[in-house]
């Protein structure tokens, strides 16, 4: 029996690149399925069409590097959406938009539902707070939303888009559970008072000094 | 077991809601919740408020092409790296 003598071993660096292509078929296959869900989630964090483009093709690039590495398969979409997560997160570490340590205890202590009670701008509803809400156009939300510093806002955004756990969030953020905690609630306090700007800004109040 | 004032039940009202609270801190404010209808409408608003924001965030339909584009720069970053 022919012991295959005429085939002529490929060199290493032939096989190679074929390996890594079957890699890329591998991870496409496995991953692009989720490319809708990547790119909701990269719009809800990015501030425009475009730099959510970016993300997605960032995601992915990186993902298929660090593919072969991957345990578990079948938890593909939750390590895209780490990896997108994280890259948001790295984008603005160099440029931090922090509130001021100094400013926390205010924003802590703030309270739209309070503000609305006291203003009280709609005299003749019945559910004042929900008919004060229901006011804002989309823009002034997804506006309010982009107006978070990057730490606050991607937790809130995994929470809204994902529905993860703290535990499963502060994983996938690299961060203790107590530091996921304090952020998702600083993150609808800043929103709460980015409302209530906004609200004062078109006019929804009745006083000019509320 | 803690008795909470309403400033200190307050700020844990979004962790209840995203069932991030367990053992003590939960029945804490669950206790607190029982006797002080206040909280229990500044709860029922950081739900609306929540559910509201949830509602409005963009779905962001898929460009046209883009699946074509994430495989053409899979493609050049598989060549790139070889």
């Amino acid at each position: 029996m022919q012991n295959g003598s005429d085939a002529v071993p490929a060199p290493l660096g032939v096989e190679l690149p074929l390996e890594r292509d079957e890699v890329r078929r591998r991870f496409e296959a496995l991953a692009l399925p989720h490319l809708a869900h990547v790119h909701r989630l990269a719009v809800r964090l990015a501030g425009t069409a475009q730099d959510a483009e970016d993300l997605v093709q960032e995601t992915y690039i990186k993902g298929l590097a660090a593919f072969p590495g991957l345990r578990n398969p079948e938890r593909i979409r939750p390590w895209l959406s780490r990896i997108l997560s994280r890259l948001v997160l790295d984008r603005h570490r160099m440029s931090p938009r922090e509130v001021a340590v100094g400013a926390l205890t205010e924003l802590d202590r703030f309270s739209l539902y309070d503000l609305v009670w006291d203003e009280d701008p709609l005299p003749y509803s019945d559910n004042l707070h929900r008919d004060f809400l229901a006011q804002f156009p989309d823009d002034d939300v997804r506006s309010a939303l982009l107006a978070l510093p990057e730490a606050y806002r991607v937790p809130l955004v995994l929470l809204y888009t994902e529905d993860l756990s703290y535990h499963e969030l502060a994983g996938t953020l690299g961060c203790p559970v107590g530091t996921i905690m304090s952020r998702l609630h600083r993150a609808r306090k800043i929103l709460e008072r980015e409302l209530w700007a906004c609200a004062k800004r078109r006019g929804f109040l009745r006083s000019d000094d509320a | 077991m803690t008795v909470l004032t309403c400033a200190e039940a307050v700020t844990q009202f979004f962790a209840y809601l995203d069932r991030g609270l367990a053992g003590e801190s939960l029945e804490d404010v669950e206790a607190h919740l029982e006797r002080c209808l206040s909280c229990c409408d500044k709860l029922a608003f950081a739900r609306q408020l929540d559910t509201f924001v949830r509602s409005r965030l963009p779905e962001g339909a898929m460009p046209d092409g883009l699946e074509a584009r994430v495989r053409q720069a899979l493609a050049r970053a598989a060549t790139e790296s070889s």
